[in-house]
This record gives C-alpha cells, sequence and structure tokens, in this order.
C-alpha cells in the first residue's frame, strides 16, 4: 500500500507533506505510486476538504463538541482519504492507495490468464473478507488513529515552538518532525 | 531520532534534546511566582508602548502580543484534557466558553473565571467576568492614560482560542451555524 500525508492550515495551505510505503507484511516503506497518480494526488486531498468542512461540526443536535479523528470521509476511485483535525482546525490528511490485489482488481482481468481472472472475481465475492482492503475495518481505524495521534503530538510540539508563526500558514520544515511522521508511519501503517 | 551528521543544516542544543524529545506535560503543574510574572508582564506593556499613538494603539498591541498564546494553549489544553487518546474539540459556543472559563482560566491564573453570562442585547455577546484580573493588579495608571486595561492581552489570549477553535470572534457566520446545528441540520 501506498500513503500520501499531508497538513492543511485552517486556511487551506499545505504545511506539510510525507509520501510512504506500508511497512506492514514485508512491505518495504516505499510509496508506489505512479507519476501520474502522484500529480493526482494532491487535487484529490483538496476535495476531500469539501467533506470535511460538512463532517467537522458533527451530526448529533445534542453533542457539543466532536472528536478530532473524523475516521475514513472520502473515496475518489482507489484511494481512500481518513481525516484528523486538530483543536485549531488544522487537517491532517491521509491517502491510502492499496495495492490493486487487495482491492480485488486482480490484474489477470485485464487480459492475462483466465484463471486469475476468476480468482479475483471470487476474492472480490468475499467482499469484507481477510484478503481485500477495507478503510472501514475496525484494525484499518484503529492503525490510522493511532498514527494519527502520534503526529499530533509531534505537530503540538511544533506549535509551542514560540519561533514556528502559527496560523500565518509557516510551512514544518523541521527534519525532526518528518522523521516522527515516518517512525510513526513505520510503526502503524 | 536522526543523528546530527544526518542533517548539516541544522544545529542540536548541546544535551542533544531537540524540543521534540520533551514532555509536553512536564510543565503541566508548573506555577511561576507572581513577582516573575508582574516583571515581565510591565516589560511587555513597556515595550508595547514605544512609538505608540494613543491608548487604543497600546491595547491593540497588547492583544496582538496574546493572540498566537491563545492560538496554542487551545491545542496544548485539548490534549491535556483527562481522556487524551479520545480526542476531542468544541464544537458548540457555550463549550467553547466553558472551557475558556475553567480550563483556561485555570492554566492561566490557577483558579476558574467568576462568571459567564450572555448579553440580552446582542446574540452574538458573551462575557466572561473575573472579579479580581491578575494582569490588573500590580497596575497603576497616570491620570493622562485612566481609559487603559491592560486585561486587553487577555483579551487577545481569548480572540486567539477562539479563531482557532472556528469561532471567529462571533461573526454572522458563526452565529448561524449555530443556529443550524441546534436546529439539527447540517
Amino acid at each position: 500500500m501506498s500513503y500520501t500525508f499531508t497538513i492543511l492550515s485552517p486556511t487551506d495551505t499545505p504545511l506539510f507533506t510525507h509520501e510512504f510505503g506500508t511497512s506492514r507484511s514485508g512491505g518495504d516503506g516505499i510509496a508506489r505510486f505512479t507519476t501520474a497518480e502522484r500529480a493526482q494526488n494532491p487535487f484529490i486531498l483538496h476535495s476531500a476538504l469539501d467533506i470535511v468542512e460538512e463532517a467537522q461540526w458533527g451530526q448529533s443536535t445534542t453533542a457539543t463538541s466532536a472528536p478530532m479523528y473524523l475516521k475514513h470521509i472520502d473515496k475518489y476511485q482507489n484511494n481512500f482519504i481518513s481525516c484528523w483535525i486538530t483543536g485549531g482546525n488544522v487537517r491532517f490528511l491521509l491517502l491510502t492507495r492499496p495495492r490493486d490485489e487487495a482491492l480485488g482488481l486482480g490484474s489477470g482481468g485485464s487480459g492475462g490468464g483466465g484463471a486469475r481472472g476468476s480468482l479475483a472475481g471470487g476474492r472480490a465475492g468475499l467482499a469484507g473478507g481477510a484478503g481485500l482492503y477495507s478503510p472501514t475495518s475496525p484494525a484499518t481505524e484503529e492503525a490510522v488513529k493511532n498514527f494519527f495521534v502520534d503526529v499530533y503530538e509531534a505537530w503540538l510540539k511544533t506549535i509551542m515552538n514560540p519561533f514556528f508563526h502559527v496560523g500565518n500558514g509557516e510551512v514544518v520544515k523541521s527534519p525532526v518532525f518528518r522523521a516522527r511522521v515516518a517512525a510513526a508511519a513505520k510503526k502503524y501503517l | 531520532m536522526s543523528a546530527p551528521t544526518q542533517t548539516p543544516g541544522l544545529r542540536y542544543p548541546s544535551n542533544k534534546k531537540t524540543i521534540y524529545d520533551r514532555n509536553l506535560n512536564r510543565s503541566k503543574n508548573a506555577e511561576l511566582s507572581r513577582a516573575a510574572f508582574a516583571y515581565l508582564f510591565v516589560e511587555m506593556i513597556s515595550y508595547a508602548q514605544k512609538n505608540v499613538k494613543d491608548i487604543s494603539a497600546l491595547e491593540k498591541r497588547l492583544n496582538t502580543q496574546g493572540y498566537p498564546l491563545g492560538l496554542r494553549l487551545l491545542d496544548l489544553l485539548l490534549s491535556r484534557s483527562p481522556s487524551p487518546l479520545s480526542s476531542i474539540r468544541p464544537t458548540r459556543i457555550i463549550t467553547l466558553l466553558q472551557f475558556i472559563g475553567n480550563t483556561l482560566w485555570r492554566h492561566l491564573f490557577a483558579r476558574a473565571a467568576d462568571a459567564l453570562e450572555r448579553s440580552e442585547s446582542d446574540a452574538g455577546q458573551y462575557m466572561i467576568f473575573d472579579n479580581d484580573p491578575m494582569v490588573n493588579s500590580y497596575i497603576s495608571l497616570p491620570r493622562e492614560m485612566r481609559g487603559f486595561n491592560a486585561a486587553a492581552y487577555v483579551a487577545g489570549v481569548i480572540e486567539g482560542f477562539c479563531d482557532g477553535a472556528g469561532f471567529a470572534t462571533f461573526k454572522e457566520e458563526v452565529l448561524e451555524r449555530e443556529e443550524i446545528l441546534n436546529r439539527g441540520g447540517g
């Protein structure tokens, strides 16, 4: 699986972007986006902001507060987007692009052997089965949440820096912050 | 995390501890002496007073000094609230104001605010009362500055706090949103 993680300011300026691949099940932690996908990712993330703004004030009429973790909020083609929104309305967006096999789109269907195509079809039939990626499965939600919790802590430390202009759209340049994000990614995703 | 040699442009403190290695809750219960506070605050006022035209400009400067503090404290105090793993943020005006009156006040002045009231004439006006504001306690005003209120600094903190939370100091849109949320739309 490949991921793009972006931090967006309350005025929709990207403050930090990091790309990485999964480190689970033998992954090497390198993102496998094609050039076209990589160019498309910012557009997908920005279009998800509309959904974030709909979801951020909560659903229920009686609740007076809402969670920071908004879970899986948007899907565009094969990209799944999860969001965490901080108290200061800074949005953390994580775009997940699962491998084709994990989506039940076996490569065989496009012209390979018929046997592989039917195998892929069979797996797709078991939607929600172990082999398929599901953005709302408890395990995925929990992993993404843990990732966000770690990043949020690093973010808090960043904004506590008196030389960091919070709310002015200042970009996070610290290599230590990037290392922290990469470590959280390696640990949970 | 990363060794100093990896990033040549970055200078590390001598103890190799960056801000990312410090614990956020280390200063949670730390207190500052009143003398130190008064001394620092007086210096801040006299700094703001340089080349200032009139009292409202001076208050504006103090306000600007407090604003970023509010933005920062918002996230810090939210993250310190009892259950950090179920991190929540206020989405209604009253919740936010109570958070200010209790948590923020306790953090800044070691006690809760005295009262919270809503204006009868203006739906967008709320008032937080502090009967003995600490920022004003060591200040005596000369006659020509009688209109000055050092609590402009605290007003700046609150403004940053509300703006950060998405309640841009109670503009029309915010009140409208509040109404929609209360009706159950949204």
